[in-house]
């Protein structure tokens, strides 16, 4: 049931495929060409960059044209011997049942070393005879090895789709898994995939399964991921400078929110400062600049800022008195980031419950969750009377009494005692 | 013992029935008597009577039909500049009918406000004092734009003493039957701090058992409702995991939802039953009550209770260096 998405939600035929319009033309005129004479070119090199929708393209249009798909890839071609095991099904023009046969060799790319020269050259001689289109799929037909075969070739190239193609690519995923997403969420994690579907679809899957909306909130992390590399310099600086100007620079010098980093350094502080005393040392930095962040949400002084990035950097940094070096230690995800995502449920369910408990108790739903559902849920654990009493009382349903529950046994013996 | 949340039920309804925060309500009275108000700001800690004060006064004013006159809104549920430009401006500049020429608008948390949604509440205040008076509740005044401050009539709330809470729950446990134990009774002042809605809610919870209650019950629905096993955080921050103690304090407020101020609370209490150096306790005590003053300022519960945390692992270190 948890099957890949870029398979589940493959392209079937060429009105589905997204982008590259002018080359699918140029291939379909190609392949049509067939019909009358067998052309000059005998094979199509497709190229172009990652998840742009090649191979893709290639068997809709085997399955528009109703032509026989025979697909081969790189491990298929890994010697000469091997290449020639099924060549001699492109030397035939028809299949066994008439059928025309369009031939696929997929991944060129994955040709590696000398051993597989032999390789290149069968393909080559393959083309030279072939009764059958052929078509051959690489991310660069420029690479040197593939100088030779080339000039056999008709190229195609294939082009990065643009991010509203790549949007409009996710938004059909959306709507055949029933998953209400914001526009701008898309928008980011196309972005965020370098204009590459195939990847803008798994993480859309890995960020929204089992999920009926998607907020820009829930992919707003996602941002940082591409900029790992950007964020660890500027940690590895906060972590072992020396001086307090050296801490403060990594955040100038790196376009970073400033929200983020703070949880990126929190949550490595006790992995990078292993001694109590530094660890305690640097988490006061990290409240102090929390104290600093509070004062400007109360005040709106966003002057106040230079603080909070002297004590989440520099403060940390001198924070470095007694860890003894222990070499490299990985920088961590925030896990709080990941906290958040996870008890999500959780914590939608609280807020339902806290909506109610509002509307009868004059206090808001967030104070509600925090300060009178526990008592309710020990109620709900120990008498199920009075529990039934208070669910009816604050219109509690179905789903919200097996939460305050906690066991399907009490829930039961709850929603029994509701009708008296 | 009746099916509702105590807590609600027992909510005062007129001023005369309040029994504490004496100054305040005398002079909410005189509001009554003069039949005006002012824009007003109720500050205090949670369960001390700012919404019921602001309830009564509002029930005294108008006498039975009040609800009419009257609008609550929660800031933390309703922030933003919107909920305020739109839905107050809309409560706030139509007229009141009756002999009483103005409306009461009840904002609560209105700390929780952002700036820009307090700077449209100022001009709405001004522009509509006529026909509404506003009465904001907190528990920070500070954290009230000064122009706001300004032009209100500043209250502040405080803890109820043992005697006022003693009389409410007296009440409720004569009308609900409550089966409780002088020990029992004792255990819930001293968990609640003089929170009377933690108190009653307490007490509730730890008749829903159904037995006479007594200390431990008090302690069990205490613990209960925190499942955050404190002891527990605080025995892996000592013993130097501090990496695990984060991890725990992280379940406990965003699995479990606990407040920070609870948490503090706990670790307060837990603090003074450890077995270690006398002198140590009150050097902790001193943390815990600026990372407690820095939440209720409202810096973010985790980052300062980490700190705290990393404190304590600091001090087991220290200790066994007989620092």
């Amino acid at each position: 049931m948890y099957a890949a998405w870029t398979v589940k939600h493959k392209p079937r035929i060429l009105s589905e495929v997204v982008g590259n319009e002018e080359a699918i033309q140029k291939l379909i005129n190609w392949i049509k060409s067939w019909d009358k004479e067998i052309p000059k070119k005998r094979a199509a090199f497709l190229y172009g960059p990652p998840g742009v929708g090649k191979t893709v393209a290639v068997e809709a249009l085997a399955y528009d044209l109703k032509m026989e798909l025979v697909e081969k890839n790189a491990s298929d071609y890994r010697t000469e011997e091997a290449v020639q095991r099924f060549a001699g099904l492109a030397s035939q023009y028809a299949t066994l049942f008439g059928g025309k046969r369009l031939i696929l060799f997929d991944e060129l790319d994955g040709i590696t070393g000398t051993a597989d020269r032999g390789g290149v050259r069968a393909i080559t001689e393959t083309i030279k005879i072939a009764r059958c289109p052929v078509v051959l799929i690489a991310n660069n037909a420029y690479d040197p090895r593939f100088s030779n075969l080339r000039k056999y070739c008709l190229l195609v190239e294939f082009k990065k789709p643009t991010i509203l193609q790549v949007m409009k690519s996710l938004k059909k995923v959306c709507v055949s898994e029933g998953i209400e997403a914001d526009e701008r969420a898309l928008r980011l994690i196309a972005e965020r995939s370098g204009r590459d579907v195939r990847s803008a679809i798994n993480d859309l899957q890995a960020l929204a399964q089992g999920r009926r909306r998607l907020t820009y909130e829930d992919v707003a992390w996602l941002g940082e991921r591409d900029r790992k590399e950007v964020i660890f310099n500027v940690l590895r600086t906060i972590f072992y400078a020396r001086e307090c100007a050296e801490a403060k620079r990594a955040v100038d010098a790196a376009d970073v929110d400033p929200d983020m980093l703070f949880q990126w350094v929190y949550e490595n502080a006790p992995y990078q400062l292993t001694d109590a005393w530094d660890l305690a040392r640097a988490m006061e930095a990290l409240a102090r600049a929390d104290v600093y962040r509070g004062r400007i949400r109360a005040t709106q002084d966003w002057e106040l800022l230079r603080y909070v990035l002297d004590f989440m950097t520099a403060g940390v940094a001198m924070s470095r008195q007694r860890t003894k070096p222990s070499g490299w230690v990985p920088f961590r995800f925030p896990e709080r980031v990941r906290w958040l995502a996870r008890t999500k449920q959780e914590r939608q369910m609280q807020g339902l419950i806290g909506m109610k408990i509002r509307r009868r108790m004059h206090v808001s739903s967030v104070r509600a969750v925090k300060e009178i559902l526990p008592y309710i849920r020990v109620i709900f654990e120990d008498n199920a009377e009075m529990a039934a009493g208070i669910a009816k009382w604050l219109d509690l349903d179905e789903d919200m009494i097996g939460y305050l529950a906690g066991s399907e046994g009490r829930a039961k013996a709850i929603v029994g005692n509701l009708g008296s | 013992m009746s099916f509702e949340m105590w807590s609600e039920k027992y909510r005062p309804k007129s001023l005369g029935e309040m029994v504490n925060q004496k100054e305040i309500v005398e002079r909410l009275k005189s509001f009554v008597k003069a039949r005006n108000i002012p824009h007003c700001i109720f500050a205090g800690p949670p369960g001390t009577g700012k919404t019921t004060g602001a309830l009564c006064l509002a029930h005294d004013l108008y006498g039975e039909g009040y609800r009419e006159h009257l609008m609550e809104l929660n800031a933390s549920d309703e922030r933003g500049i919107n909920v305020v430009r739109e839905t107050v401006k809309t409560f706030a500049r139509t007229r009141s009918i009756g002999e009483i020429p103005f409306k009461i608008m009840i904002l609560d948390e209105a700390d929780n406000m952002t700036g820009d949604a307090q700077q449209a509440l100022r001009r709405t205040m001004e522009r509509f004092t006529e026909t509404c008076r506003f009465i904001l509740i907190c528990n920070y005044s500070g954290k009230i734009i000064e122009p706001i401050q300004s032009r209100c009539a500043p209250f502040r709330f405080t803890y109820l003493s043992k005697e006022d809470q003693y009389a409410y729950l007296q009440n409720i446990i004569k009308k609900e039957n409550v089966k409780m134990l002088d020990e029992g009774l004792n255990a819930i002042f001293e968990v609640s701090g003089g929170d009377l809605r933690r108190a009653i809610n307490t007490m509730q919870a730890a008749a829903s058992a159904g037995k006479p209650i007594d200390a431990e019950t008090v302690y069990s629905v205490v613990g209960r409702a925190n499942p955050a096993d404190v002891r527990n955080m605080i025995g892996l921050a000592m013993k130097g995991d501090f990496i695990g103690a984060r991890e725990k304090l992280r379940e406990m407020i965003l699995k479990y939802g606990l407040a920070g101020s609870d948490i503090i609370r706990q670790i307060h209490i837990e603090i003074f039953r450890l077995n270690i150096p006398e002198q140590w306790k009150i050097r902790l005590a001193d943390a815990i009550g600026e990372i407690d003053f820095r939440l209720v300022q409202g810096a973010d519960e985790e980052v300062q209770l980490s700190a705290l945390l990393a404190r304590l692992t600091e001090a087991s270190y220290e200790m066994k260096r007989g620092v």
